[in-house]
């Protein structure tokens, strides 16, 4: 099977965020990076995938400037067989729809059995990647996928719906799986398998050799959402609490008429 | 570029910035073995310290971390590659038992596996005794110890009793004596252990626990690190086989103490990695606590304990890190193959050069953690002495870094000691530098400082000091002659000048080499750190070279010196406050360690 996964990489979700001069994104300077949460349990799926049928190849890909190597050089360390980096300095101002033109500008001559994505990228959260590459090229497109198991000829995977609920859906082949957090356990790359992945082959294309489409949709600003204003404590004897707490739900709310 | 620095060089000569290796430095791959070891550390045993510390000398859960562990490949750094090691060099090394730190119990245990208890073998083990044991050790599947240390011989491990006698028939020692303190004592399968020959000369041993006449006592209840296995090792005529002597008969002493150097430069990059973690506990509660309507991290007080330990972490860092590249660099210039015989004789050449920076990062590292560790618990204030918050249990842990792997005491006496031995053997010109240190000192300078130089007072700073070093080591060697080396108060404040020296000289050179790669904000921090350490750093510098002074000089000589001290420890730290608060708001804010 020829295996592929998308990978991003976005910083780590507990930073302290800041806009950037331009305001179309935020800050990048002094963030920790680390892979896309989603995309680990792609990853994963991917390496498992791999493992299980014999004979498989899996690539991994990612978009972005020269760090986002750290994150391709995770997943061959995890157990891809060889990388793709589409070098892209410019990579947070891109719509979706030019990525995944990208992306499938680089598949359309592969072949690709299966590409696995995550569902969305934790910093952009836009989660159309995988529907528009899935649309691009022609595949089938299964998303928020909890589980996975390759069948012949097509793949069964558990969909998780709202309320709750599951769907046991058959994918045809060839198809972009957009992974679920949950997934599977993404292993953690072993410091021999950190060191073999040292020695296989990562490749940069430009982005400019891939894309040839204008984007679709625009960000005009990032900002951060007006605070809503805080609670109110009230302090004093209970007698007088009671009092104002009772005057506070007449005048405000629908609660005590 | 200079030539590469060689031990104890920093003292006598100025250094630059892109002679030192930082952590900026570190290697994709080196990154990414942090990274599988923080998270493994964090979801993997993190969970499970408390119970591992709890459980009354039950080492279940202790061991089967240890043998996740060794699926990760953790314990494959320093094998060479043909018994399944990865052979990475210390930096790697370093890298990984940082991650590994916070984790107080089984840390301990993973050093004293990976570092004394499976470095001797890799070292001087024969080609049958590495197919043998060492890809055992490098999995996980059995575990290592070292066996120096006696009853009655501690820091004096060279009085060991231990006794080993070839039995009649030249097939086995007969072994008899006592190992005391032995990290993994009741989990390990395999001791290196020491001991002498009824002739006295020294030889060590690859013991499996299974010989006959072997066995673990009882285990010691200690006061930290508690989840670890310390207990005695007694030998009741065990019988070793030949085969497993290591190295040759009368050069046990050496094995012993080499890879002791190496375990004290893992203790000080581990030490490193707790005290990060637990200044960043200490900045989430105290960012959480509210007390007067406001948190913690609100209050000036605070703020200076969080800048204090911060700049404190990042020279501990700079220095660990510059050493495992000098060690790393050294190592690599090697001409010998790996596969000659002799690779470990040149390789410990090598590291045993750079004796005197080993001790000053086991010292100023594990002396650090203790301040941190002291601190921290400061911070969470009543809650910090409660066992239910974390303060608590790295205050306990963090102790014994200053007793193990060579007292502090003893490292302090091994730096000057080992200086004035390199000078005696022509290694290092000491007395012609500290004539001319004398020289300078008395010649009055009016020089301006070249503003534009980055750095410049911190640099003049350390060049000053470096000559009043020179010139108090040579007053000290003067007045005792070979007689100094009874003299310990005074080599003591020697060590604490030559440890200061270098922590501000990895601090500041470290900030200088990555200055330009880093963004606007990053660059304010760095400077802040690098004030704040100077400062402080210079302080203790300052009062060890004043009780030198006091201790060796008299009369007009003392009154010389003094004012030469007054002069060379002059540091111009303007803007102080601001750089405490900038320092600790940066940390405050993102509640991490910033660097
Ligand atoms: C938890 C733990 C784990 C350990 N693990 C191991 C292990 O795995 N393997 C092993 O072999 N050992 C191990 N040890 C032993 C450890 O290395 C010794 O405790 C240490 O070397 C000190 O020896 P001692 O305890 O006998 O103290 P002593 O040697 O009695 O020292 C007591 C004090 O006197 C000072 N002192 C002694 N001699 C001098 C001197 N000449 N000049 C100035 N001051 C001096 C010391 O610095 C110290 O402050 C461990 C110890 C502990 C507590
Ligand atoms: C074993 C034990 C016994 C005790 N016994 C008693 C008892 O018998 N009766 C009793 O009433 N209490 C008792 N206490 C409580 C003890 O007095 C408090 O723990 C102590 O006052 C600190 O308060 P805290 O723990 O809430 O820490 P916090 O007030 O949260 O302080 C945390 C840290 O912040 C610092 N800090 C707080 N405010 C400021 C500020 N404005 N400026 C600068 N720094 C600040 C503190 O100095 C401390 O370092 C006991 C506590 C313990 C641990």
């Amino acid at each position: 099977m020829k295996i592929l996964v998308c990978v991003k990489q976005v910083p780590d979700m507990e930073s302290k965020f800041k806009i950037d001069s331009s305001s179309k994104w935020y800050d990048q300077s002094d963030l920790v990076y680390k892979i896309n949460e989603y995309d680990e349990y792609a990853a994963e799926e991917a390496v498992r995938l791999k493992e299980k049928v014999s004979g498989s190849e899996l690539t991994v890909l990612s978009i972005g400037p020269e760090r986002v190597k750290d994150a391709i050089r995770k997943v061959l360390a995890m157990g891809a067989d060889k990388g793709i980096h589409i070098l892209d300095n410019e990579e947070h101002l891109k719509d979706p729809f030019q990525k995944a033109s990208a992306i499938a500008e680089y598949a359309k001559s592969e072949n690709f059995d299966i590409i696995f994505t995550g569902l969305q990228s934790q910093d952009r959260g836009s989660a159309q990647l995988a529907p528009l590459l899935a649309g691009m090229l022609n595949y089938s497109f299964v998303s928020t996928v909890v589980a996975f198991e390759n069948k012949e000829g097509y793949v069964e995977v558990a969909r998780e719906l709202e309320g709750g609920l599951r769907a046991k859906v058959k994918v045809k082949l060839p198809a972009v799986v957009a992974c679920q957090l949950g997934l599977n356990t993404p292993r953690y790359p072993t410091l021999p398998n950190i060191m073999k992945a040292k020695r296989k082959e990562l490749k940069t294309v430009n982005i400019e050799e891939l894309l040839k489409v204008e984007p679709l949709i625009e960000t005009e600003k990032v900002y951060f959402p007006e605070r809503k204003a805080g609670g109110i404590v009230l302090e004093g004897k209970a007698d007088e609490m009671a009092d104002e707490l009772i005057k506070i739900l007449k005048e405000k709310t629908q609660v005590v008429k | 570029m200079s030539e590469l620095l060689k031990g104890g060089e920093f003292l006598i000569r100025e250094v630059s910035k892109d002679e030192v290796f930082t952590p900026e430095d570190l290697s994709s791959e080196q990154k990414q073995m942090m990274e599988t070891t923080e998270q493994f550390i964090k979801n993997e045993v993190m969970p499970d310290v408390d119970a591992m510390d709890n459980s009354n000398h039950n080492f279940d859960l202790l061991v089967s971390h240890m043998k996740q562990a060794g699926e990760l490949g953790l314990f494959s750094i320093y094998a060479p590659e043909e018994y399944d090691g990865l052979d990475l060099g210390l930096t790697t090394g370093a890298c990984v038992v940082e991650k590994i730190a916070p984790a107080g119990s089984f840390s301990v245990a993973y050093a004293a596996h990976v570092g004394i208890g499976s470095l001797p073998l890799i070292y001087y083990g024969t080609k049958e005794q590495k197919e043998k044991y060492l890809p055992k050790l490098v999995s996980g599947e059995w575990i290592a110890a070292y066996c120096l240390t006696e009853p009655d011989a501690g820091t004096d491990a060279l009085g060991m009793r231990a006794v080993a006698k070839l039995s009649d028939d030249g097939k086995y020692y007969i072994l008899n004596g006592t190992k005391q303190f032995i990290t993994n004592g009741s989990i390990a399968d395999l001791y290196t252990v020491f001991a002498k020959t009824p002739e006295g000369e020294y030889v060590a041993f690859l013991v499996e626990r299974n010989f006959e006449g072997v066995s673990v006592g009882r285990e010691e209840d200690k006061m930290g690190i508690r989840g670890s296995s310390t207990a005695q090792i007694m030998f009741d005529n065990a019988k070793i086989p030949v085969e497993n002597l290591l190295g040759k008969v009368g050069e046990g002493h050496k094995i012993a103490f080499q890879v002791l150097d190496e375990g004290r430069f893992v203790l000080g990059a581990a030490a490193v990695g707790a005290a990060k973690a637990a200044l960043e506990d200490a900045v989430v509660y105290a960012n959480d606590r509210k007390q007067f309507g406001m948190p913690l991290t609100k209050f000036g007080a605070i703020k200076e304990k969080i800048a204090d330990m911060v700049s404190g972490i990042y020279s501990a860092e700079s220095l660990a890190y510059r050493l495992a590249g000098l060690y790393d660099e050294r190592v690599s210039t090697i001409d010998v193959g790996k596969d000659d015989p002799d690779y470990y004789k040149y390789y410990h050449k090598a590291l045993e050069d750079y004796a005197v920076e080993c001790s000053i990062t086991k010292v100023y590292c594990s002396e650090l953690l203790d301040k941190v560790a002291d601190e921290v618990v400061q911070i969470y204030g009543g809650y910090g002495f409660i066992k239910e918050y974390p303060a608590e249990r790295y205050y306990r842990d963090s102790r014994i870094n200053r007793i193990f792997e060579g007292t502090n005491e003893i490292n302090r006496y091994l730096v000057p000691g080992m200086l004035l031995k390199k000078g005696m053997k022509g290694e290092l010109p000491l007395v012609q530098k500290a004539k001319e240190a004398l020289d300078i000192m008395m010649t009055p300078s009016f020089e301006e400082l070249d503003e534009s130089v980055r750095f410049i007072k911190e640099k003049t700073l350390i060049s000053n000091l470096k000559t009043m070093f020179l010139v108090l080591a040579g007053a000290a060697v003067q007045k005792y002659m070979d007689k100094i080396k009874n003299e310990q108060e005074v080599l003591f404040a020697l060590a604490d000048m030559a440890i200061g020296i270098f922590s501000m000289e990895s601090a500041v050179l470290r900030a200088d080499k990555v200055y330009d790669k880093v963004s606007d904000a990053k660059k304010k921090i760095f400077e802040s750190a690098v004030k704040v350490a100077t400062f402080n750093l210079n302080e203790d510098i300052a009062k060890a070279a004043k009780k030198a002074a006091y201790f060796v000089e008299e009369g007009d000589n003392l009154m010389a010196i003094i004012s030469g001290i007054r002069r060379f420890t002059k540091y111009d730290a303007s803007g102080l406050l601001q750089a405490k608060r900038e320092l600790a708001n940066y940390t405050i804010e993102n509640a991490k360690y910033p660097f």
